[in-house]
């Protein structure tokens, strides 16, 4: 069955008047606090998006929804790129870096063990199930500081490539994968390849990966949107400040300015709060982008192997 | 015979395939907790000797109860206030299908991009009665400096309020995603039947998605077990002190950063892990969520079909 966002209702059949008009008001109140809702929900974004076209007085007392200037935009991208000998570009970079190469391995590595989970008959398949739908169910936070340990051990602390490969660990897509090309390829149509002389990397690369590219983009987008405001992980892994993402990097940003907390000390280059918001901007914002073009295949996603297509 | 020596290559094929993710499952899902588990009894300050005792040791933490009470006031509002507030607002979405409501629909995502140091800035603006836009509100009620709202004593609330409308959004669009894969039949019988939209939301509705609740329930109640980056970005970076040690993980990262004792932080962490597995086991195999995936085994399906030829010859 698919997720019909605009199915149109069935048609209610005729009802007494004075019950009708009962509906109506309890209908109006509904909409009327759903409607209070979307407009509360986006009101923190509308701060963030508009804080920075303001001075930091103006942020403490002009209207907090009102516009002042795109000046403000460029002093404060000016002020932020100034701040520690550029390192706001560093985290930039190193954000869209190591996202890249998650999104990318990440992508792959699931988008793989979902076609031979669905194509094969390996042995151990209900174990490999189980632990994926287990680490899937389990909070990545849970074994950061494990995590940490095996690093330490490997040599990998302070190094990207612990963020990188820890976080395309991707139980998620591998379920995806599996459920899509569970129910889009049937098995017969691998049997009759196989039948025509086609390896099992031929299964893969000409018949399952051509009809995957919508799976691809789910998983794509996915990993994009878990691992981009990702926080603990790269704050433990990474120490150093040249190697840090622009979550940390916020982090790091409410931490050693006056920006939040007057009594963090000044700063060569003023780091105040219409330069705080910016930041958010720029972490906040490409999800925001991603998700709004999304939102569908977020939830059909997120209820993967339990809504029929 | 020469079918099993042709299937054996195509095998080792598939498997290949499958080997970079199964590397990554073992290496950073099953080796982290062998790596913790054997990490457990080493030598440390707090357990000179080394031994298995640091379990008891990690109980004893004077930090711990505190932090237990912390995060279990947090669980006790934010996990039930998730459950109701996410059904009730997927319910009401679904009582018709409004062109309107597209748009509600994606107002609500916009506070899931908001999260972690971003999220940190923005709820601490939200409460700050300086800066807020909602001051007038809170200048109404009486609230017009910051002391007022941020003390330890309202930090539980203030999280939840941060969690709460981080999450929300995204899990109203979730179960109201769940709510559209209920048949249009079932709805219909049910009007002609006479239900009132509240009798077909709590008796036909809520019902039928229940495993999503569920599903949803679990994980919220893991993700909020493990709730670190507002209580330590808050605590570290806006108001020094104020969530010192606040939650489990806070203690646990403490433990190994600012103490150097990996033990009791494996231990502690290990502790930790086994409510959220035990929540993940419960959906897997206590609910039907998962009730398309096909957990048998070859020789199984094998057997099965074997039994199902016999039956139709």
């Amino acid at each position: 069955m698919s997720i019909d966002f605009d199915k149109k209702a069935p048609a209610t059949p005729e009802a007494p008047r004075k019950k009708k008009r009962k509906i109506s008001i309890g209908h109006y109140a509904v909409n009327g606090w759903l409607i209070f809702w979307a407009i509360f929900s986006v009101i923190p974004m509308l701060w963030l998006i508009l804080a920075p076209s303001k001075t930091d007085r103006q942020v403490s007392y002009k209207n907090p929804l009102s516009f002042a200037s795109f000046h403000g935009y460029v002093r404060a991208w000016k002020n932020l790129q100034d701040f520690n000998s550029g390192v706001l570009a560093h985290w930039v970079i190193n954000s869209v870096t190591y996202n890249l190469a998650i999104v990318v391995f990440a992508s792959v590595t699931a988008s793989l063990a979902g076609f031979v989970i669905s194509a094969s008959r390996i042995r151990f398949k209900k174990t490999f199930l189980i632990s994926t739908l287990i680490m899937m169910l389990v909070p990545p936070v849970a074994l950061v500081i494990p995590l940490f340990i095996e690093m330490n051990k490997v040599n990998l602390i302070d190094n990207p490539l612990s963020v990188i490969l820890i976080s395309s660990l991707y139980p998620f897509g591998a379920f995806l994968s599996y459920i899509y090309y569970s129910n889009t390829i049937p098995p017969e149509i691998y049997e009759s390849a196989r039948l025509d002389g086609c390896s099992d990397f031929g299964l893969y690369t000409k018949i399952a990966f051509p009809l995957s590219h919508p799976l691809l983009a789910l998983l794509a987008f996915f990993a994009f949107v878990g691992n981009w405001g990702n926080y603990f992980m790269p704050y433990i892994m990474l120490p150093s400040p040249e190697h840090y993402t622009l979550p940390v990097g916020l982090g790091a940003l409410f931490f050693s300015t006056p920006a939040i907390n007057p009594g963090n000390g000044a700063t060569s280059v003023p780091i105040l709060k219409p330069e705080i918001a910016l930041a958010g901007i720029l972490v906040a914002v490409p999800v925001m982008i991603v998700f709004l073009i999304s939102q569908k295949r977020l939830i059909r996603g997120m209820l993967a192997g339990s809504i029929k297509e | 015979m020469s079918k099993g020596r042709v299937h054996k290559p195509k095998n080792l094929l598939m498997i290949a395939m499958l080997s970079p993710y199964l590397a990554l499952l073992f290496l950073f899902g099953v080796l982290p907790l062998i790596m913790a588990v054997i990490n457990v009894p080493s030598k440390s300050p707090s357990n000179p000797n080394g031994g298995w005792h640091v379990f008891k040791i990690v109980l004893h933490d004077f930090r711990l109860v505190p932090a237990a009470w912390h995060v279990l006031g947090f669980m006790a509002l934010f996990v039930p206030l998730m459950i109701f507030f996410v059904v009730a607002m997927s319910l009401m979405l679904d009582t018709d299908t409004a062109p309107w409501k597209k748009w509600v629909r994606l107002a609500y995502i916009v506070p899931a991009c908001i999260s972690g140091s971003v999220a940190v800035l923005l709820w601490y603006v939200l409460l700050e009665p300086t800066l807020s836009p909602f001051k007038g509100v809170m200048h109404f009620f009486g609230i017009t400096q910051a002391t007022q709202i941020w003390k330890t004593s309202n930090l539980t609330y203030i999280l939840v309020f941060m969690a709460f409308l981080s999450l929300a959004g995204q899990w109203i669009l979730i179960q109201f995603g769940s709510l559209q894969s209920i048949s249009g039949e079932i709805l219909e019988a049910a009007r002609v039947d006479g239900c009132t939209q509240f009798q077909l939301a709590t008796k036909i509705k809520l019902p039928l998605i229940r495993k999503y609740v569920i599903y949803m329930g679990v994980l919220v109640f893991a993700g909020g077990l493990q709730i670190f980056v507002e209580p330590q970005l808050l605590n570290s970076s806006v108001y020094h002190g104020i969530a010192q040690q606040w939650s489990f993980d806070q203690l646990s990262y403490s433990l190994a950063f600012d103490n150097g004792n990996f033990g009791e932080a494996s231990a502690l962490s290990l502790m930790l892990l086994v409510p959220s597995l035990i929540g993940a086991l419960l959906v897997i195999f206590k609910t039907d969520m998962f009730e398309d995936v096909n957990f048998k085994s070859p020789k199984k399906l094998a057997k099965e079909a074997k039994k199902r030829e016999a039956v139709t010859a």
